[in-house]
């Protein structure tokens, strides 16, 4: 199976240039045969990814040690989720992983495509074939997983315990699908430049997949936010660590595309600058492959860092400069009649919002590369931490959130003062109106009482929207309120599903409020039958036992958990001892409510006197961030959800002379 | 349409001026509080703790940093502690331990020198976009409010019944 999975790379390669070529040569001198024989290139391309794939999934379940990769990240005693985790652990299997996504999607855009938008399919083609090539010649030429060994060992070094989790098991994929499906907008813009076809066709055939890219970038955060607090043990989820920033980047050119872009729908306007944003989206996530595997800034995530820096910045250097080059040559028919009715409308809202996203991006990007600069400009190394990112993006994120109670109910082209009283009166008094209950309460942390104030502005303006046009069916059709909300959603899938994205948007800002402004800590150490006190409980150390398996030897601690004298709760952090490789983890216990988390780890252990170092913290309000990401997802699956004809909406009925839009 | 009043200059000027001064506080402001952060006397062990960056590769603050027996956080919280016996003030602790280990200890850039375009070139960045952005908008908006011409050319033409439903749109949802 080795020696058919390492052909397999090597032919895809072949097939991958020749696809390339096809459809180029196809599409410059008009031969449909060409094309067609490019894509059935492609086709053969993901075949043979997935065999490549498939031998190295054999190799690692059959622990086959004398293959350089399995030996290096995978053992006998490896769990069987974590056995298979192991094709994307390692440098050579996450590049091949990153190829079959990517030749995946390039099947599926081909399938969708075989009799529509033919004009761009060679383009499209060529260009995804394009990055296939590049990765399949990282895995080809630079890192092989098929590398065999000059001996066979009898065990395997096993896989990083840090990756030996749940959400890692899911967060690499997720994000991949992300960063690799950002290839297919950029793909059609590049074929819409190419073939000078700049209206929105181009746009609308890849509004799904934008939506597609942006949902598992949003899910790859989140699940590297959760593995994040619940492997590394420091009682956060986000250290703006340079591959999170890699991550969280090309989110925010995504989501900013998604909001400008129906502005082209709606105006034909912003033409130059959606292209920019999905150039710019796609370079972001080549940016952040970049940053993961070339090691040249050092991060907790960058298990895997090899020489491929180099390679990677070539790439994203010829992706620029052509894409970049095809923008600057297509500029006169990109050009668009830009108009406003007023400053005051939700085109111009949705302008800011874009500034905010792109700016937080350039921010969270000038903040990655700084240490670089300075080390070139004054030969001195610096950090950029969690200081920094939090003080320069926190005021921008705050107006984000502004921003995001602002656009959806400003109106279209000319916001009057009896729109802004009848749209705005509501969400800003009961915006004011919290903040100043809070401060009641006796909240005196000014930012958070600021975002909290924001958070029930933007709700408020959701709920009101919801209301309205609940009442607005109820009025025509006479339905009953459930039947009238669920129609309206129905019917208008891409409007309140943004809405609900909103909603949860605003329970993330919710939850990085709370364990930001109110967050407690007590490091301390113990012996069995101590008590402490934190966030209104009392903590009791009740001693910790041992365990023992080939794989893992456990420490696990017991504290009960009290409050007004009564136990309510134990929780059991632990400590676990890897034997391949020999490491020391923690695994902490969490007592999560709707208020917050009691997060505990379990630290230094004295055998001789029982005496443990335990790290407690009360994270206020954090659980609002995995269900806000619940809610983003629901929305994002309403938004991306396929119409029935009957249920589209709305429908333009022409009048002689004219064709039939549907939206 | 024809009857609208063009945005007068003054107001145009107003709105740029007031951009470029909301960039220039946040710029001024984050700086500020960075700067006031270090400079309090009576810093925490904590803040210090937060201040520097744990040198294990591990990309923490030494804070943060729960590594069982760490060789970097565990001797530099000690250092803290002794710092803070001497009875030195914040901005001295962290000029003490930059000096000994390099600036890169620091979790954060300083306000001074070369480090100050850290701070200051994304409010600057985005305080050049705003401003820009502004005028394009005020360009825009005048165009907008310009007589309607003949609608021609290509765009215009398959533009049309976007337009329509627009304006059906409008109609029916814009309060």
């Amino acid at each position: 199976m080795v020696d058919v999975g390492a052909l397999a790379i090597a032919i895809a390669w072949v097939f991958a240039l020749y696809a390339v070529g096809m459809s180029l040569a196809g599409a410059y001198w008009r031969k449909r045969d060409f094309v067609a024989s490019g894509e059935n290139a492609s086709l053969a391309v993901w075949g043979l990814t997935c065999i490549a794939t498939a031998a190295l999934l054999h190799a690692l379940v059959t622990h086959d040690f004398n293959l350089e990769y399995v030996a290096h990240y995978s053992s006998t005693t490896l769990p069987i989720q974590y056995t298979i985790a192991a094709l994307w652990g390692g440098q050579a299997g996450s590049l091949l992983f990153w190829a079959l996504l990517l030749t995946s999607m390039t099947a599926v855009v081909l399938l969708q495509n075989r009799e529509t938008n033919r004009e761009f399919m060679p383009y499209v083609n060529a260009v995804l074939m394009t990055v296939a090539v590049f990765f399949l010649s990282m895995v080809l030429f630079i890192t092989p997983p098929f590398q065999r060994l000059a001996f066979t060992p009898a065990e395997g070094q096993d896989l990083n315990p840090l990756l030996q989790n749940y959400w890692m098991t899911i967060h690499p994929p997720a994000l991949y699908l992300g960063f690799v499906a950002c290839a297919v907008p950029f793909a059609f813009a590049v074929a819409a430049l190419v073939t000078g076809k700049l209206g929105d066709v181009w746009i609308r055939s890849t509004r799904r997949w934008t939506l597609f890219a942006w949902f598992f970038l949003s899910m790859g955060n989140l699940f590297g936010a959760e593995w994040a607090y619940l492997v590394l043990g420091w009682g956060g989820y986000w250290a703006w660590d340079p591959v999170e920033n890699a991550a969280f980047m090309p989110w925010l050119t995504c989501t900013a595309f998604l909001h400008s872009v129906m502005i082209q729908e709606k105006k034909n306007m912003l033409k130059v600058w959606n292209m920019v944003l999905v150039i710019l989206t796609f370079l972001l996530t080549i940016f952040g492959t970049f940053l993961t595997r070339s090691g040249v800034i050092s991060s907790v995530h960058s298990f895997t860092q090899s020489g491929l820096g180099p390679f990677f910045m070539g790439f994203l250097a010829l992706m620029a400069v052509l894409s970049v080059g095809l923008v600057l040559w297509r500029l006169p028919l990109l050009k668009s009649e830009n108009q406003l009715d007023s400053m005051l409308s939700r085109e111009s809202a949705f302008l800011l919002n874009n500034l905010v996203l792109v700016g937080i991006a350039f921010a969270v990007f000038w903040g990655t590369i700084f240490p670089v600069i300075s080390e070139a400009v004054r030969g001195v190394k610096i950090t950029v931490g969690p200081p920094f990112f939090n003080r320069v993006n926190a005021p921008l994120g705050l107006i984000l959130l502004f921003l995001t109670g602002v656009g959806p109910v400003i109106a279209w082209r000319r916001a009057s003062a009896r729109n802004l009283q009848k749209n705005f009166l509501l969400p800003v008094a009961v915006g004011f109106g919290a903040g100043l209950a809070l401060f009641a309460a006796g909240i005196r942390h000014y930012a958070a009482l600021l975002s909290f104030s924001l958070c029930a502005f933007v709700m408020v303006t959701v709920v009101v929207e919801f209301y309205r046009g609940v009442r607005a069916r109820q009025a025509m059709v006479g339905e009953n309120p459930f039947t009238a909300l669920v129609r309206l959603v129905g019917k208008n899938r891409r409007r309140y599903g943004g809405y609900i994205v909103h909603v949860g948007v605003v329970m993330m800002f919710l939850a990085i409020t709370g364990t930001s402004a109110f967050r407690e800590e007590k490091q301390i150490t113990v012996k069995p039958g101590d008590t402490f006190p934190l966030g209104g409980y009392t903590l009791r150390y009740d001693g910790a036992t041992g365990r023992d398996t080939p794989h893992i030897s456990y420490l696990v601690g017991t504290v009960a958990i009290l409050k007004d004298g009564k136990q309510i709760d134990t929780l059991y952090p632990e400590k676990r001892f890897y034997k391949k490789p020999e490491q020391p983890t923690t695994e902490v216990a969490i007592r999560s409510t709707l208020g917050g988390d009691l997060y505990l780890v379990l630290g230094a252990y004295d055998n001789a006197t029982s005496t443990a170092t335990i790290q407690a913290y009360v994270n206020p309000l954090i659980g609002f961030l995995w269900w806000g990401g619940v809610v983003l997802a629901l929305g994002t699956v309403v938004t991306i959800w396929p119409a029935r004809v009957a249920a589209r909406g709305p429908v333009y009925v022409p009048s002689r002379g004219e064709s039939v839009v549907r939206e | 349409m024809s009857g609208r009043r063009p945005v007068p200059h003054s107001r145009r000027r107003a709105v740029l001026a007031a951009v470029a001064a909301l960039c220039a506080a946040l710029t001024t402001a984050v700086v500020a509080e960075h700067r006031s952060h270090a400079a309090e006397s009576t810093a925490s062990f904590q803040e210090l703790e937060e201040s520097l960056t744990c040198q294990c590769g591990c990309g923490l603050t030494v804070h943060s940093c729960n590594h069982l027996q760490c060789p970097s956080a565990l001797p530099l919280r000690d250092e803290i502690r002794a710092q803070m016996a001497l009875g030195k003030d914040k901005d001295t602790i962290l000029a003490y331990f930059a000096d000994k280990y390099g600036e890169k200890i620091l979790s954060s850039p300083t306000t001074s020198g070369f480090n100050v375009m850290a701070w200051v070139t994304p409010f600057l960045a985005l305080g050049i976009a705003a401003v820009l952005l502004t005028l394009m908008l005020a360009r825009w908006t005048r165009r907008g409010q310009a007589p309607p011409g003949p609608a021609s050319g290509p765009a215009a033409q398959a533009e049309s019944p976007y337009s329509k439903i627009l304006e059906k749109e409008l109609k029916e949802f814009d309060r």
